[in-house]
């Protein structure tokens, strides 16, 4: 269109009218069945909802290590490479702001399986979550993820 | 200098209706500002966030299965692009498609790891996505030029935009409601975490957390209600005014005392979508004899984006020139300092682009070099509210007044002759 043309007309309308509909009906109603998810309609908070600072979040520190027999912690190797910037065995400080701390917990137990079947050393990865702020309710205050590494 | 006609009728149909004709001045600044933050914070950050996602042998699963993975190739050529849509923006060059693409990234890459989503960045592609409707088809170059005032397009991308912020405001109210940690008492409102920042703001930070400690229940109740009150005020035009004003300090509030974060910005920008444009509304007097004069409405006419400024020769005959004198479009004379101190709310384009620049900016340089650059923005924050301080016109009048240029008593012989008011 051009930038003196005034208005919009014919099918372009249509089609304008079209969008705004579909727009405003998606902008609408899919934070509220975010946040009211069917069949139980129960409030959660939730990603795409615009819950602008509704879910404070926790903080925890996370250590990732190996072990095997009664020998002690053992950095990771190449932790990197499996996720860039994280370190082992030193404590990582994160925060659950946008995530739940459930999906934290299913994270690092994913990454902790994928190590394991990579390097099949007949390791035990751990991942120690120490929940620094905010606990949840139903968690400990200290979460271990252990995982076998099959040789 | 030619003189804008002032187009009352722009106005009358301001806020009214889908596919009426409005300034396209005013959805141009708006992209204009949207793409400068977009240009120095989202993409730099989404970049990032593609590198390490390609860099990293583990992924958990993304929203949906069919979502391609990314690669390291493929990582590295989007980055460029995105770049490459972001200056797009900016100049406004193929708006539509650099929009689309922009906001189709940001959300595959919201939608890839779920550590990738924010509130900031879920509003932000919004926006993009709504920048991808643009019709004002006016570069960055004709937005300066004076023939940018003429030029229309349909209302409805600027009015679902409107829309956009209201339905925002209002979900993060009502989401608040239920929230466990606001609702009617903040219980748990001591735990937000708050960012410690802002020079000279430490004792407005100390007394901001003392109420939330003290009174949470005050705080959250009052938090919901204007958040409430900021969705209304973007659907009702009769509440834009103080919509706007209140929106300013809410943000304003969230970024200085609170946490800073893209989402201020990407609201101040979207403030703009709220302001008259193309009304002429502010009166310029000047005269065609003054070399300075004709310096200033030069430099005026390029900065005033949203074409709010008359220019008007002045009418009396005398053959000093007092400097800057302004209208306002309640009738209202302003001169010399206090022209200048109204100079940035009327320019509301390039006055959000030198903060974001400064906030930004200052964030880069502090991140490299010294953790002062931080407080780039508050400093120019408090430098503009001291002008607002009573007395300061005494001190700061008169070198203002000569570093505007001195002003010719009597025209030379290249002026150009004298045309009637």
């Amino acid at each position: 269109m051009s930038p003196l043309t005034t208005g919009t007309s014919g099918w372009r309308r249509r089609g304008a009218a079209a969008f705004i509909a579909l727009w405003l009906s998606v902008q609408v109603l899919v934070p509220l069945l975010q946040k009211f998810e069917p069949p139980h309609f129960q409030y959660r908070w939730a990603r795409y909802s615009w819950g602008m600072f509704s879910a404070i979040g926790s903080t925890y520190e996370v250590r990732l290590f190996r072990t095997r027999g009664d020998g002690g912690a053992e950095p990771v190797p190449e932790v990197g490479h499996y996720v860039r910037g994280y370190r082992s065995p030193d404590p990582m400080r994160m925060r659950t702001v946008y995530w739940s701390e459930a999906e934290a917990l299913d994270r690092f137990s994913r990454l902790l399986s994928f190590i394991a079947r990579d390097r099949h050393d007949g390791y035990t990865y751990v991942a120690s979550i120490r929940w620094t702020r905010v606990p949840p309710g139903d968690l400990p205050a200290l979460t271990e993820i252990r995982v076998h590494a099959a040789p | 200098m030619s003189t804008p006609p002032r187009d009352a009728a722009a106005e009358h149909s301001f806020g009214n209706g889908w596919f009426v004709p409005v300034p396209s001045c005013r959805f141009a600044t708006f992209r204009v500002a949207l793409a400068f933050t977009t240009l120095v914070f989202h993409v730099p950050k989404f970049n990032g966030l593609l590198a390490s996602y390609a860099a990293s042998a583990f992924h958990v699963p993304p929203a949906f299965a069919w979502l391609p993975i990314l690669t390291p190739a493929a990582a590295a050529v989007l980055a460029l692009l995105q770049y490459a849509a972001a200056a797009g923006l900016l100049l406004g060059l193929a708006v539509p498609p650099c929009g689309w693409f922009l906001a189709g990234l940001g959300f595959y890459v919201m939608l890839l790891d779920p550590e990738h989503y924010s509130h900031n960045a879920h509003f932000h592609v919004t926006l993009l996505a709504l920048l991808g409707c643009s019709q004002d088809g006016l570069s960055l170059a004709r937005l300066v030029r004076e023939r940018a005032a003429a030029a229309r397009c349909a209302a409805w991308p600027e009015r679902l935009a409107r829309l956009q912020v209201g339905i925002v405001f209002f979900y993060a109210a009502f989401d608040k409601v239920f929230s466990p940690f606001w609702g009617l008492e903040g219980t748990r409102l001591g735990a937000l975490r708050m960012a410690d920042h802002g020079l000279g703001f430490g004792l407005l930070q100390r007394l901001n957390r003392a109420v939330m400690r003290t009174a949470p229940a005050a705080l959250s109740v009052a938090t919901i209600a204007v958040e409430f009150f900021l969705a209304a005020a973007a659907v009702f035009r009769p509440f834009w005014r103080a919509g706007l004003v209140v929106g300013f300090m809410f943000v304003a509030y969230l970024e200085f005392l609170v946490a800073p974060g893209l989402f201020t910005w990407d609201m101040l920008a979207a403030g703009i979508l709220f302001l008259p444009a193309g009304d002429g509304g502010w009166q310029v007097f000047h005269d065609s004899r003054c070399a300075a004069c004709r310096r200033r409405l030069t430099l005026l006419s390029w900065l005033d984006w949203l074409r709010r400024c008359r220019y008007v020769v002045r009418g009396d005959a005398s053959d000093d020139c007092p400097g800057i004198a302004l209208v306002s479009p309640r009738g209202r004379p302003v001169s010399g300092f206090e022209a200048v101190r109204v100079l940035p709310a009327i320019l509301a384009g390039p006055t959000f682009i030198v903060m974001a620049l400064s906030r930004f900016g200052g964030g880069y340089l502090a991140a490299r070099i010294a953790s002062e650059w931080d407080d780039l923005p508050y400093v120019l924050l408090l430098a503009y509210l001291a002008l607002w301080m009573p007395g300061v016109a005494r001190y700061l009048g008169r070198p203002l007044h000569a570093a505007l240029g001195a002003h010719a008593r009597a025209p030379r012989n290249l002026d150009p002759p004298s045309s009637p008011g």
